[in-house]
């Protein structure tokens, strides 16, 4: 691992893209600045980690009879997030 | 799926399975390689207060320009013998215009459960 030294304000660029910019050091915690290109993700580990394991668990090789659910709140549509409106039938991708 | 799942980054083409029989679940199957399948849900069903805080860079990935034309859906984790749970932790972002799609991890992650657990008909 490489490792250097860097005080507030200073910036470590990586592959000329990414920025990552010491912005605030209290105590324990050091905050950090980083651009990258829209394409790089940028994660916290740790969230990081807990998501991919439990898309690791989810997965599954085939279609399986899916769980029962109690009667809906609300009429089904699946799909449709958040509203009533817009341009109504969406397809399903493929 | 440019980027993938996360620990999937390399299934990038999937399809969205909808069949009305199994409303409001679906499933995202992968049309690469070794055919891993998601079973995804409406999560606005089970939990309407459910409102993950999709950050500027994710929605200018997806090429969003309005809410109403961003799915969302959850994956659940079927678990043999126990209760399955949805990851509200890290939603699944559609653009329905474009059909691109991303995992996201919204800024308000902290509050939702990755596995959180699925209200289920006895």
């Amino acid at each position: 691992m490489l490792i250097l030294s860097r005080k507030v304000n200073e910036n470590i660029v990586i592959d000329g893209r990414i920025l990552v910019k010491i912005v605030r050091i209290d105590g324990e915690n050091v905050k950090l600045g980083i651009e990258a290109p829209i394409d790089v993700p940028v994660h916290r580990q740790e969230v990081y980690d807990e998501i991919q394991r439990n898309n690791r668990e989810a997965v599954s090789s085939g279609r399986v009879p899916v769980p029962r659910i109690p009667r809906p709140k609300r009429p089904l549509d699946p799909g449709t997030g958040s509203s009533e409106g817009g341009s109504g039938s969406q397809g399903t991708p493929s | 799926m440019p980027m993938g799942l996360l620990g999937f980054e390399q299934s990038k083409e999937f399809n969205l399975l909808a069949d009305p029989e199994e409303a409001p679940f679906a499933w995202l199957q992968c049309s690469q390689g070794t055919r891993v399948s998601f079973l995804i849900v409406d999560p606005f069903i089970f939990f309407p207060d459910y409102q993950p805080d999709v950050s500027a860079e994710d929605a200018a990935f997806l090429g969003l320009s309005t809410p109403q034309d961003a799915a969302v859906f959850n994956i659940v984790t079927l678990r043999p013998g126990g209760n399955p749970t949805i990851n509200l932790k890290g939603p699944i972002v559609i653009n329905r215009q474009t059909r691109t799609a991303k995992q996201v991890i919204p800024s308000n992650a902290a509050v939702y459960q990755v596995q959180h657990p699925l209200p289920t008909a006895s």
